[in-house]
């Protein structure tokens, strides 16, 4: 096999002094920007690229993708301790996590986070090296009916994912749908639902709308607890799971770890949609699923080992293909054309120093992540014993100077404050965030394919069941629809019988 | 995902501090850091242009220039903020040809281009090259033209949004070519590339930066560049002026604007610094990387190029009935 000759050539590339160096300070200003609110990879990734110039182009690729993948891992800490996701992938782990944390078990979940991540970065890496090509040429089968099908497939999920009524959920998902479609719509440059204001023209900012709802809505919803709560939050609990919660949790890692590899391969949201239908899984394959939501350790193993699979493979199409998954990608491929280089399938056979390097120092990176993380998971947790009267205020802040900092925008502000109303009143009413925050993100993208493989089309809808791939996701949603229905109707027709 | 913009605020507070100080009216223009406004996201062509500029015209102004991202669509609110600013000098902006063509497709601006504004200079040229689906039984200009002429509303383009240079560019390339084609509008170019390399689009004006990857194996094919002459980047490949569409140039240039009311004097000044700027051999090296030249003008050739490139858009955009109700 000359995978293994490769990944020799990537090792001598990865393991030099100054190149480990690199993949040092990558991985840890990545943590920095992951567990700090209000700065995120793209930023950090933006602010370095002047600096990576001066750098061979290996080496700065590799610090590169080290901010991004770190950027995961620190991603998680927030979302669990203080239950503010930090980018979009981690929305989920607030779920479980932060549940956890408030029974103080915050230790046992920043810790198997991080042991989650890293076997999804091990499989993630390995599987590049083997079939980097054959899952690019998937890639590129994915056309506009194909996503269209793929983001159908995500919402129901996100139904089938929430806690609590179906209903609720599916309002949610809708109100999501709407609060996606405000601003400039991108067919006909018509502005929708902004009531003439021009803060809405770009549409709902994205962090000021996961920060209200968030941050700064739970901020309210604890206020109105009793200072008791504070006195559970500051039990720490062991650092270091218990290997029966390692144990329960290795079916959760691996199951999180292939789906995050496969949909993280896709340009286009990947890496979401792997969290989230990771959980989904998880909540589906559990003997006893009403344990989500209430601090399930597996609810914080499967989605975090997703999406740091998801992460990693989302290199794929960008390496081979020159195509961005993400903004951070559509940044990389920006500082590999500044040196010269140009992304395509010609990367791997032209350069195969570089190609192979930043795949080798993926593993090196996500070691370093682990060894990195577990001894400051201890030191993340005291977070939590900073009291209420501090840490609010504080939070509120970080999120006002996040939502500000975005496009140097005050309206953003004001957006925050809409819906942190808004989100405080979802709480009381018992509805779930997360089905909202999908649909808002996967809404707009579902629309623009929709109309684009219409367009193409020239208004023939038969194309969603003509092309194979696309029937496929049609067919997992609609089985999904009987799964969440049936014990609906189960329940119905037995209340009615009881009658 | 969009993310959080730390740096902006570190920003801001450093921006703060001059104003803190006591103002030194008696010294000369420029006595404290000037503002290069870039209206739109970090990591595109216009941010590396931008960054690039402002690093450079900070050693030829003799000040700091702080490049600053205000983000918005159309380039708007980031070039209505300097329409806005104080008349010193001190806030400028550097915008593309959006700033010629929302005046005729918007029902409305904030600002007004030519009363609001003033041209400092022109900071560069990058034409666009038109690629072509692989799948097309063509291989040249000719062959491609004569294919959508045969085969009438069944081609595709894709652009980066209504409005935006690439989809005029296929607007003016369409009306003239006396072809029709639908347009599909993506976020950007090179989220079409996929979709031109399975055919669902047949065709493209894009970025030189960003067709280069596609073109270097052929998975598109590059058929004609958007310039009058043909330069380093695709010297092999004919202009669409000379494989017969006489005078088609399309541009995706930059100009730096200040609010109209800074006396002329200090505008000669940061025109004097930008010329400076752009001759230098650095600039002239980092913009090639991404396939742009630079081009520096005096203030009343930049107000006359840009009245041309309004008035060129204006004819395109009202022939293709494209407004904005």
């Amino acid at each position: 096999m000359d995978v293994f000759a490769n990944l020799t050539i990537g090792f001598g590339v990865a393991l030099t002094a100054q190149n480990l160096l690199y993949c040092f300070t990558g991985v840890f200003l990545g943590t920095l920007v992951g567990v700090l609110p209000g700065i995120g990879p793209v930023t950090t990734v933006a602010m370095l690229l002047p600096i990576s110039f001066t750098l061979p182009p290996v080496s700065a690729m590799i610090m590169l993708a080290g901010i991004y993948y770190g950027a995961q891992y620190g991603g998680s800490t927030t979302a669990i301790l203080v239950n503010i996701p930090g980018e979009a992938s981690s929305v989920v782990t607030t779920i479980d996590g932060h549940q956890m944390a408030r029974q103080g078990r915050a230790g046992p979940a920043l810790g198997i986070a991080a042991i989650g991540s890293f076997f999804a970065g091990c499989v993630a890496t390995l599987l590049i090296c083997v079939a980097a090509p054959p899952l690019a040429a998937i890639a590129l089968n994915f056309g506009p009916a194909e996503y269209f099908s793929l983001m159908v497939c995500g919402l129901i999920a996100a139904v089938v994912l929430a806690r609590g009524s179906v209903v609720k959920a599916i309002g949610m998902v809708v109100l999501g749908l709407l609060l996606g479609l405000v601003g400039n719509d991108i067919n006909s440059g018509v502005r929708r639902f902004t009531f003439g204001a021009r803060g809405l023209a770009d549409g709902i900012e994205f962090v000021a709308l996961s920060m209200a709802i968030y941050g700064i809505a739970e901020v309210a919803y604890n206020l109105e607890k009793k200072a008791g709560q504070a006195d559970v939050m500051s039990r720490i609990g062991r650092v270091w799971p218990a290997w029966a919660d390692i144990r329960h949790c290795i079916p959760s890692i691996l199951r999180g770890t292939a789906l995050g590899t496969l949909l993280g391969v896709l340009p286009g949201g990947g890496a979401l949609l792997a969290a989230f239908g990771a959980y989904t899984l998880e909540k589906k394959v559990a003997r006893h699923p009403r344990t989500f939501g209430h601090g399930d350790i597996r609810g914080v193993a499967a989605p975090e080992s997703a999406n740091n699979a998801g992460a990693q493979t989302s290199f794929i199409p960008m390496l081979t293909l020159g195509i961005p998954s993400n903004p951070t990608m559509a940044m990389m491929i920006g500082a590999m054309m500044i040196h010269g280089i140009s992304p395509g399938p010609r990367v791997m056979t032209d350069r195969p120093e570089l190609f192979w390097g930043i795949i080798a120092s993926m593993w090196i990176g996500n070691l370093m992540l682990v060894v990195l993380n577990l001894p400051l998971v201890g030191m993340w947790v005291k977070l939590l014993r900073i009291p209420y009267r501090l840490l609010f205020p504080a939070i509120i802040g970080f999120c006002c100077i996040g939502a500000f900092a975005v496009n140097g925008n005050a309206s953003d502000v004001l957006v925050m404050a809409f819906f942190a109303i808004f989100g405080y009143l979802c709480l009381k009413l018992d509805c779930e965030p997360a089905p909202l925050i999908l649909g808002f993100v996967l809404g707009p993208l579902m629309e623009e394919n929709l109309r684009r493989t219409l367009l193409i089309s020239r208004g023939d809808p038969m194309v969603f069941v003509e092309e194979p791939i696309s029937l496929g996701f049609l067919i997992v949603s609609a089985l999904l629809l009987v799964v969440v229905a049936a014990p609906a109707i189960r329940r119905k027709r037995e209340e009615a019988l009881q009658e | 995902m969009t993310s959080f913009r730390f740096s902006d605020a570190l920003l801001w507070s450093a921006l703060l501090i001059p104003f803190a100080a006591p103002q030194a009216l008696a010294q000369a223009y420029p006595n404290k850091p000037i503002r290069l406004v870039l209206p739109y996201a970090p990591g595109g062509a216009t941010d590396f242009i931008g960054r690039t500029l402002a690093q450079h015209l900070g050693d030829t102004i003799g000040q700091t220039v702080i490049a600053e991202n205000r983000t918005g669509s159309g380039g708007i609110p980031g070039t209505d903020y300097v329409a806005r600013a104080a008349p010193d000098g001190y806030t400028i902006v550097m915008m593309d040809p959006a700033i010629a063509i929302n005046p005729t497709l918007l029902p409305s601006l904030p600002f007004d281009t030519f009363k609001d504004l003033q041209v400092v200079s022109r900071v560069n040229s990058a034409p666009l090259v038109l690629v072509a689906s692989p799948t097309l039984p063509v291989k040249t200009y000719d062959e491609f033209v004569a294919y959508a002429k045969a085969n009438p509303g069944k081609l595709n383009f894709s652009s980066a949004g209504i409005g935006t240079s690439p989809h005029l560019a296929s607007e003016l390339f369409i009306q003239r070519a006396g072809i029709s084609a639908v347009h599909v509008p993506y976020r950007g170019i090179g989220q079409s590339y996929t979709d031109m390399m399975s055919g669902k689009i047949s065709f493209a004006f894009s970025s030189f930066a960003g067709a280069l990857p596609f073109t270097a194996d052929n998975r598109v094919r590059p058929l004609a560049v958007s310039s009058l002459k043909r330069g380093a980047i695709y010297a092999d490949v004919p202009t669409v002026d000379e494989a017969g569409m006489k005078g088609f140039e399309v541009d995706l240039w930059y100009v730096i604007l200040a609010p109209a009311a800074v006396p002329a004097d200090t505008v000669g000044k940061l025109n004097a610094a930008l010329v400076k700027a752009l001759a230098l051999p650095e600039v002239k090296a980092a913009f090639a990387k991404i396939g742009a030249e630079p081009v520096s003008s005096t203030p009343q050739a930049g107000t006359a190029f840009l009245k041309s490139e309004y008035e060129k858009w204006r004819k395109v955009i009202l022939d293709a009935n494209l407004q904005q109700k």
